[in-house]
Parts: structure tokens; sequence; C-alpha cells
């Protein structure tokens, strides 16, 4: 359909709209005008992703001032999703564009990935994990190699990448939406690399998909971020874990092997520094020049184009000094004495009995105090590296992760004095006996990695299923939205029945609470209610446990009980274990036990892989227990070091905040049921503590509009009234003559999108 | 501990009272919706006393809907000869009591209630019984036509435990519906109420056999949905019904006693050699062994083509095997095929424009048949 939005002709590929589609769009449409950021919760299954696509396309084909969508996705399987979908919305657009001219302006759209999942090449797509995939790329495609190859024809080169650069300025891609899969082939085809070829076309594409990381992780998006306009609109999909990531990306762990690694890299580099010198000390000679004059310039640096290109800086890119660098490290050997020596302090610091945190502030003063060595050398360790190692000509780069890390370390440390703690700890909390000595350079302040996006693009729209409370977002990302707004799903029948599960059917309160989860009689009750339940509910049952260690705990107690025999007998018992592969397995086997009618429970943890990216939609989850409220493990330095500056900083109290985190993580677990409008389930929440209204209310709209008296502070014997009830409500056939309550003809929608009609929200 | 067990602030006191409070609603909302059962409510007194129920106009718009569409679906192609293998899953979970009295009682008391509905509305079908127990399928009685027969083994099989296994059920059943002549349609109707089926094999292939040998299976749950059965009786044609309570789940079984629409491949149109037997004298003069095996009784069917004695019709002779119907039988079972036309609703004013039979209705009737002449009307009042 084809309707008018408050002026805006929007292309949506459907016959039918969604009220709250409608409703997002106008929302969105409001915060496109007005030029400023968004954040809209929406719940999955309610086709979040064609709304936004079919909107900001048709926002830019009305106003082409606007630059680039920008998409960011959390993982590849995602992005593919996303790119089909624009393929739909490509093609009806197509057949039915009604503009001037014939046809509608072409649109270019693709999605990149790193080489693991674009490389071509015969026998480097091969290889095993990213990094490898990397550097056997930069073996093939660097400057240096490309140069000797000219010379020799002996040396190995990439046929791709030659092709491409043959190609020069006629390598383009023509108009249309380009899956990973399509670029691949495309690549094939024409003889060109896929990913060479993707980054190339960066600049000419109407929508871009890739991962959080392009945008967020300065390391990545120095390199491809820092082209894009000002004027795009950058949309962050599944964002709900957006503080989490941007504090990732800017955070370094370092572990005692990484270090000993480190050392050896150093050796490693002084060794080829000293070759250099006796075969060709002239290059060292141009570098040093080049660094004298300041010229750091990553362009400068390599007059060939040629694939080497190392990750950038960890700072982000404002905060990098553009000055020369500093004149103790200028020599190559300097440079490895330094590393060397800060190495060794490192490793000094990491033997200490009792764990420590500082900021950077004292650390930097101790290390001027100690080694002599000052902020600002530390600060430009990671550009002088990078500049080193391309001088050397070193491609593996894989074996220098260590020494990078190192670095990383190094310039961040140098770089920021607030929002940063340095955490070592001599073993872990959990395992006092193990001695497991770590440095942790920890990010606090979510709203870093994320401000250079704010500021330098237009519209950034944070959005994602569960946001709720909504109002913590703008203060934990710091940034001033136009809009906020929390979309309810509209259903044509109940089909999502959230219940709060506070008794035994002994009536003894029922809680993961540290004073009561070793308790006999709440491990008895957990487990006579998960069998009661097997009993009453069809197929597949999900359970979330607050951590690996509860589980394993609850799990052996209630082997010892008796009670796994039962619930086995009902159905068939999967559990989730740290190992990947293991888990893939259970998982497996968990969806064959199911289609097979044998029924099966599958024992996971919340913030596990299962509970972010595996969806149990339909009979794969017919109900999800959440047994207990999946606080972090709040005796951790990292998160105790976080709360205080969230405190101090944003005025954010601690027990909000660990609610707040708790509430979405359970809400997220809970929301794997239901992944569309005919789907159902039943969501049990079994702690005694989702009863108050703290915890309550910080669950998402959709889930709390759902949420019905009866159905709260329940018992285990009620909770089975309601279960079977539910069950049997939920079987009867499904009547589709919703239209015109839960969905919108074209009319309807005109009517609506009118200008006339005043704001509708 | 922190933030875990994050005392709440001085107002401490009020806000647990508040709290009790709302659990108290909590419970009383529950106790509204699931506990209280207001069935009193849903009965009201006529003028004469008698009780009747609230909704009667729903119940009776609800047969008027079946009626319709029965004689929309006239020329829809119908199976006469039934072949029906009726599945009763008597596992444990035949045993829990969600269902007044249990389970077990109210699918026992429907059956029963079906059987006969069956055999009253396809006197020329067959049914048979197989029974699911300790996860295997116990075949309980063969083919065959008499109601009573098979009541009676149902009634005497009443008990439940183990598990339920469809695979072995879809077995049995699609073996003994395997040799039934072609002209015969295959059916399967299972009562299922476990929530999971323990198998020795992968049911998905009892399933393609099942479909292969042109058998639809169709189920009735008793608890929820389960997906394999949804599988199952989309790859057969048969339908899934989950019963919401007693009342419903016997309307979902019954559903299945007039024939289900054919399709062309499913059975062969093909003559069917049927006898017309009669009925022999009662008393002392008709007295001889009759039936299979061989009661001393009076009356009885002599078979036209072999002179055996049976004892009920419809049946097959069980010398010859030769069909023995009565007529009455046969147009019972072509009621089907040709359902009573369907009524269209005449608005009043219309109807006072018409004169049923040369004389102005005083009565307002609201039923018109659909009649293509309107000369003759039925069903007006003659007052």
């Amino acid at each position: 359909m084809k309707f008018q939005l408050e002026g805006l002709s929007v292309y949506f590929p459907y016959e039918y709209i969604y009220p709250e589609q409608f409703r997002y769009m106008l929302e969105l449409k409001r915060a496109l005008d007005a030029k400023g950021h968004c954040l809209l919760e929406m719940p999955t299954g309610t086709g979040k992703t064609i709304t936004l696509l079919s909107l900001i396309t048709s926002y830019q084909l009305a106003h082409p001032e606007v630059g680039k969508l920008v998409y960011c996705t959390r993982t590849v399987p995602e992005m593919e999703k996303v790119l089909v979908e624009l393929q739909e919305l490509v093609e009806y657009r197509a057949k039915y564009y009604t503009g001037p001219g014939q046809a509608p302006p072409p649109i270019l759209a693709l999605g990149l990935s790193s080489r693991k999942n674009l490389c071509v090449h015969p026998t480097v797509a091969e290889e095993g994990t990213r990094e490898s995939v990397d550097s056997g790329c930069r073996k093939l495609t660097a400057a240096w190699v490309r140069e000797a190859a000219q010379k020799n024809p002996e040396v190995e080169t990439c046929d791709f990448f030659e092709g491409l650069e043959r190609a020069a300025v006629d390598a383009v891609l023509d108009p249309g939406v380009y899956t990973l899969e399509d670029l691949r082939q495309y690549g094939r085809k024409k003889g060109w690399c896929p990913y060479f070829l993707a980054r190339h076309m960066l600049a000419f594409a109407n929508v871009l998909v890739y991962n959080y990381q392009y945008m967020l992780d300065p390391k990545v998006s120095n390199m491809v971020s820092r082209e894009l306009e000002k004027e795009c609109v950058v949309v962050f999909d599944e964002a709900h874990n957006i503080d989490n990531v941007c504090i990732e990306a800017l955070s370094v762990t370092m572990r005692k092997h990484t270090l000993e690694a480190a050392a050896r890299n150093v050796l490693k580099l002084r060794a080829a520094v000293d070759k250099c010198k006796q075969t060709d000390a002239n290059r060292l000679t141009t570098e040093y020049n080049r660094l004298v004059a300041g010229l750091q310039e990553r362009g400068v640096l390599n007059p060939l184009p040629g694939g080497e290109e190392f990750v950038a800086n960890p700072a982000l890119p404002e905060d990098i000094l553009r000055e020369s660098v500093p004149g103790n490290i200028r020599r190559a050997e300097h440079f490895c004495v330094f590393l060397r020596r800060f190495v060794e302090y490192l490793k000094q610091r990491m033997t200490v009995q009792a764990v420590e945190q500082e900021s950077p502030t004292t650390f930097l003063a101790q290390l001027t105090e100690r080694m002599q060595i000052d902020g600002k050398t530390l600060r430009f360790c990671y550009d002088r590296l990078s500049s080193l190692l391309k001088t050397l000509e070193i491609t593996d780069m894989d074996d220098f992760t260590p020494l990078h890390l190192v670095a990383d370390f190094a310039t961040l440390v140098g770089t920021y004095a607030k929002g940063f703690a340095i955490i070592i700890e001599p073993y872990d909390e959990r395992m006092p006996s193990v001695p497991d000595p770590v440095i942790e350079l920890s990010c606090l302040d979510a709203s870093l990695a994320v401000k250079p996006v704010f500021q330098k693009f237009q519209t950034v729209v944070i959005t994602s299923g569960t946001l709720s409370p909504i109002d913590l977002y703008p203060r934990i990302l710091n940034f001033h939205p136009v809009a906020i707004q929390s979309f309810a799903m509209t259903l044509t029948r109940d089909c999502m029945c959230p219940v709060v599960l506070t008794r035994g059917a002994d009536q003894m309160p029922m809680s993961t609470k540290f004073d009561m989860r070793g308790d006999e009689g709440v491990i008895r009750n957990y487990g006579r209610m998960l069998v009661e339940l097997a009993a009453a509910i069809p197929d597949g049952i999900v359970c979330f446990f607050v951590s690996y260690s509860y589980m394993d705990a609850i799990v052996s107690r209630w082997n010892d009980m008796g009670i796994l025999k039962d619930l086995m007998a009902a159905k068939l018992v999967f559990i989730e274990t740290v190992d990947v592969v293991e888990t893939t397995l259970a998982l497996d086997n968990f969806r064959r036990a199911c289609d097979c009618g044998r029924g099966a429970v599958f024992l996971s943890v919340a913030r596990g892989k299962v509970a972010e990216g595996i969806d149990f939609d339909r009979h794969y989850g017919r109900c999800v227990v959440m047994f207990g409220v999946p606080y972090q493990y709040t005796l951790s330095r990292i998160l105790r070091a976080r709360l205080e500056y969230l405190r101090e900083t944003f005025q954010i109290k601690e027990s909000d905040y660990l609610a707040f985190d708790a509430v979405r993580q359970a809400a997220q677990c809970v929301g794997r049921v239901i992944r569309s409008k005919a789907d159902y389930g039943m969501m049990v929440f079994a702690d005694q503590r989702y009863q108050r209204h703290d915890k309550r209310d910080k669950l998402p709209g959709w889930i709390t509009s759902h949420l019905r008296d009866a159905h709260l502070n329940l018992s285990t014997d009620m909770l089975l009234h309601v279960a079977r009830e539910f069950m049997r409500s939920m079987a009867q056939p499904y009547d589709r003559l919703a239209i015109g309550k839960s969905l919108l003809t074209e009319e309807q929608a005109n009517a609506l999108g009118a200008p006339a009609v005043p704001a509708l929200a | 501990m922190l933030g875990t067990t994050a005392k709440q602030p001085a107002a401490d006191e009020p806000m647990e009272d508040a709290e009790e409070e709302e659990a108290t609603a909590d419970l009383a909302a529950f106790q509204r919706e699931y506990e209280d059962d207001h069935s009193w409510e849903a009965l009201q007194e006529d003028e004469f006393g008698r009780l009747r129920p609230l909704d009667q106009k729903e119940e009776q718009r609800a047969k008027r809907r079946r009626l319709l569409s029965a004689a929309a679906s006239a020329r829809i192609r119908r199976g006469m000869i039934r072949y029906l293998q009726v599945v009763v899953d008597l596992s444990q979970a035949a045993a829990i009591a969600d269902m007044r009295p249990s389970r077990l009682a109210v699918i026992g008391g429907v059956l029963q209630g079906f059987i006969r509905e069956f055999f009253d509305q396809n006197p020329l079908s067959h049914l048979g019984l197989v029974v699911l127990r300790n996860g295997v399928a116990e075949k309980l009685t063969d083919l065959s036509g008499s109601p009573e027969a098979h009541i009676a083994k149902l009634r005497a099989a009443l008990d439940c435990g183990g598990d339920a296994s469809l695979m072995n059920a879809l077995e049995t059943a699609t073996d003994a519906l395997k040799s039934i002549p072609p002209y015969g349609h295959r059916e399967v109707l299972i009562a299922f109420a476990a929530l999971s089926t323990c198998d020795p094999g992968n049911v998905l292939d009892a399933v393609k056999a099942a479909k292969q040998h042109r058998v639809r299976v169709s189920v009735v749950g008793i608890a929820a949905e389960v997906h394999i059965c949804r599988v199952l009786t989309q790859d057969t044609g048969g339908t899934y019904g989950v019963a919401l309570n007693e009342k419903h789940l016997e309307e979902l079984v019954n559903e299945h006693a007039p024939p289900p629409p054919a399709r062309a491949a499913d059975a062969a149109a093909s003559l069917v050699r049927m006898g017309f037997p009669q009925r022999n004298a009662e008393g002392f003069a008709g007295a001889a062994f009759v039936g299979a095996d061989c009661k001393l009784g009076d009356g009885g069917y002599t078979c036209p083509r072999c002179r055996a004695r049976v004892v009920e019709l419809p049946s097959s002779c069980h010398v010859c095997g030769l069909t023995l119907v009565s007529s009455p039988h046969l147009a019972r079972s072509y009621h089907h095929l040709f359902p009573v036309p369907a009524f269209a609703e005449v608005s009043a004013d219309e109807l006072a424009r018409l004169q049923g039979c040369r004389r102005t209705p005083k009565a307002k009737p609201q039923l018109w048949p659909e009649v293509p002449w309107r000369a003759h009307c039925y069903g007006l009042d003659p007052q």
C-alpha cells in the first residue's frame, strides 16, 4: 500500500498495516523532520524492521538531501534479514512508484561485514577464524606484497583484489539490494573482491547495513564510518544492550598470558627491526623522518593502494591529538625498549595480592614516578605501533594481537582521565583458590563511545522490543532525544499470558534472593512447579536461571531430590553450557524433541547466548519460566565501579540501575517466545520480588498491559489452573476477522495520516 | 548485599500494608476469574418456571449455522461408507481431574454417545476401537457395525496408566484400515489427552505411512494444542480441535459423526453389492440360531444370498460377507448428500406482500424455505 503520512508518500509493501506500525512511522517521521534523535520501543513480532525501512527510504525519496540510511544490527543473520526485507520493499516500490519521472530513483543497498563473511578467495575463505582470514587477506593484498609481485611473479597475490584494482573506477555495483551472498556471487562473477568492492561502494550506497561495531567501536568506525556524511540517518536495532556494547568497545582486559605473549611480541619486533636495519635501513630512516615531520597520516604512509590497513586507533577521533609523535619513541629501537618496559611494568603490577582499583590519573602518576613514562607518550603508543608494523611490512597481524591489546590499553589510559577505571584482580572472586590475575581497563561511561555518533549524525534512532524503562536510556547514553515513545502491540486475542508466581504449592515464598536461594524448600518448590508445568504445557518449555552457577546447583539438587526424574518422565531436558558447540547441539535436539511431539524443557541462563539470540517461537516455546531476578553479579569490581560512576555523574541510584538492568534481561528472556502475532505463549516470572512495583513497573509496556490482577501473586496450583485455561483457549481456531481492529487498510491509513488530523499519539 | 536486598526507605510499613492489600486484591481477582463457578448465572427461569440457558439464541444461531453450512455444501462429495478407527488415549494424562468428575469418565461418556450417533448417521459404516495405554496401542474391537458391542467393550476397558504413543496408534489403525475395500473411506479419530507422545521410532514416518494409505486422521485434544497433532492432521487432511470444557469436547467429537467431505482420490467410486434382507417372524415360529456366535433367538434377518441368519441390521453377512442393510438405512445415509435446502430470511414487509398458500399469515414467521417458486410456503402457522 501507498499512503500519505502528513504529506509524505510512504511505500509499504503489504496490503495492511498495523496501527502501531503507523504510529511508529508517525513518530519517526516527526523525529526526522526535527532532525533529532529518537528512542522507540515496539515489541518484536510487529514488523519493526519493515516499518523503519519503509519510512526512511520513503523519506529519502521525498527529501533527497537526507543522506544514507545506516542500519546497525547485532548479528549477521539479522543483517541478512534486514536486506531481504529491503529487497521486497524495493521491488514493491519499483512497481507502484508514482512520483516525478518514470521510475523511482535507483537505490543501492548493501551489507558490510568482515572479510570472514565476504571473502571469496578459495584458500583464504576456508580459514577458521576472523583474525586468520584477515591476516590471510593481508598477506596477499598488502601494498609491499603487490609491489614485490610486480617484480617477481612467484609472489602470490589475490586475483580478486587485483581484478578489482584493474577495474579501478569501473568497479561499481549496479543499483539494487545486495545481501552478503549476493555480494559474494557478484564478486565471483566479475572476479572482484567483494569485501573491498563493498568498502569502495560505501560512499555511493543509499542504505548500509552493518554491525554495531562498525559504528561504535572506534577501532573499526574510524575506518568505515568516518566518511559518512552528517545528514545520515543511523538506526540501532535491538538496541536494548547498546550501553554494554559501547562499554565493551572501549574496555581492555589483559590476562597473564596476554602480557607474556606481548613480551614475546616485543622481542620479535625488536628482531625484525634489527633485520630491517641490516637489509634496508633506509626504510626505517624514512619512517623516522616522517615522524619527525609529524606526518603520521595513514594516506602518506602507503603510497601504493593495498588491502593491508590495520584497525585504527582505539580512542575516539576527536580525542586523538593531531601532533607529532613524541621524540622518545620516534626511533624504532627506542619504541621497542619503551614497549618492553611498559609490558614489564604491567606484569609487575599484576603480581598484587589483593584487588586494586584506581583511576587512570593515579595509574599515570605512578607510572611516571616508577618508570618515567608520561601520559603523552602512552597516548601515541597505538599509532606508533601500527606505523612500525607497516614499515616492517609485517602481515600476520593475528600474532601481534597481544601487543595490540597492550597498545590499546596504553592509548586509552593516556587519553582518558575520566570515565574509566583500572582494576587489577589477583583471582576471580568466585574461585579465590585459583590464581588468575587480570588487569582490566574498564570503561564506565557508555556515553563516551556513542557520543561521536550522536554529535555527528543528524538523526539516530535507537529501537528495540524492550527498552523499558525508556527514560533511563537517554541518561545513560547522555543524549537528548526529540521523541521517546513506547508502542504496545495490538492483538486480536490475548496471546501473551505473563504471570507472577510468588509461592509454592505449600504457600512458602519463592525467590532466588541471596538468603533464600540455598533453601531446601525453595529449591523443591521451584522443581515441583516445573514438573507440574511440564505436565500441563505441550511441546517446548524454556527456563532461564540467573546464572550458570545457580543453574548447576539447583539442577544437581533436583537430581538428588528425584525431581529431575519426574521432569524427564514428562519432557526431555536439555541444558545450556558455556561451550557453544554443546549448546548448539542441545538446541538442535531440543527442537527435534518438540517437532516429534515428545516435548522438551530447555534450561538456560539469562544473559547467555540463548537468551540473547535464539528464538523459541511457536511450539518451541509455549511457556518460558524466569527463575528469579537476573541481577548482575553485584560483587564484581567493574560493576561496582560503574555503579559509583553512574551515581556520581548521572545521579542514577545503584538500586535503580541494578533493577533496571535485571528487569530488562528478564524481559528479553521472556520475549523469546512471542515472535509474531499468531504465536502464543505463557511467561512465568517465578520470584516473589516481581510482585513488587519497583520491579514490575520496569517491565516493558507490552508485557505489563497483559499482566492482569488475577495473574499476580500466584501459587503453583493456581499457576497450573491458569496455564491449563490459557492453553485451551489459545488452541481454539484463530479468527482472522480482525481487519480494522488490528490492521489498517490503505484508506484508513490515509485518513489517519492526513495533516488535518492532529496528533494521534 | 548490594542492590538485591536494597532496603526500602523510611516509609517501610505503610508500603508493606499496601502490598498486603494488593495481594488480597490479586487473590480475589484470581478467584473471581478461575474458581468461582457461577454456573447458575447462565440459567434463567421462563414464565412456566422452567430453567433455560441464557444464551438460547446463541445456541439456535449455532444450529442454524450448521444447517446452512450443510446446505451450502450440498454439492460436496461425501463418503457414505466410512471405516473409522477411534483411538482413545487412556494414558495417565487421562486421569487428571480438571474435567468433572475426571477426564477418563468424560471421555468414556462422550465416546459412547458418539458411537451411537455415528451409527445413527452412518448406518453403512464401520467402526473399530483402539486404546492407548502404557505406551502401546491395544486393539479393543475390530472394524464392525454393531454399536452396542463397541460400547460394552469400551465400558469394560476404562482404566488408565502409562504413556501414550501416537506412532503405535497410527500404525495399529493404519494396519487395520489397509485391507478395507477401495470404496470405503479410511478415517482415524484420536481422542488425545496426553501432551506428549513416547514413541519407539519416528512418529513422522507413521504420519507419512498414514498419508500414503489415504487415511484421514483427525484429533480431538483434551488439554492443549500439541504441535505433532497439528502436523498430523494437516498432512492427512483431518481436523484438529481442542476442547475447552466437557460440553465443547462432546461437540468436537460429535462433529465427526456426519461424513467429512471426500476427495476424489480417497476412494474410487464403484458399485457396491448390498442385500436387503427381510425380518423373520417373531416368536416360536422364528426361533433359530442367529448370528456369528449362534445364539438361539427369534426374529433376526435372513441374508438374501446365502440364507444365513443375522441378528441385526446393518451388518455384513457372517457367511458370505454381503453387506446387509435396510432401505431406511440407505435413506439416512443419503440425507448427508441431499440436505434440506437452506432457509432464507425474509423481512416482515416482504412477507406481508406474499400470500402463503393464498392466505395472509397472521403470525410473522422469520424463516422461509429457499424454493424457486414461492407458491407454497412451509413452516407457517396455519392460524
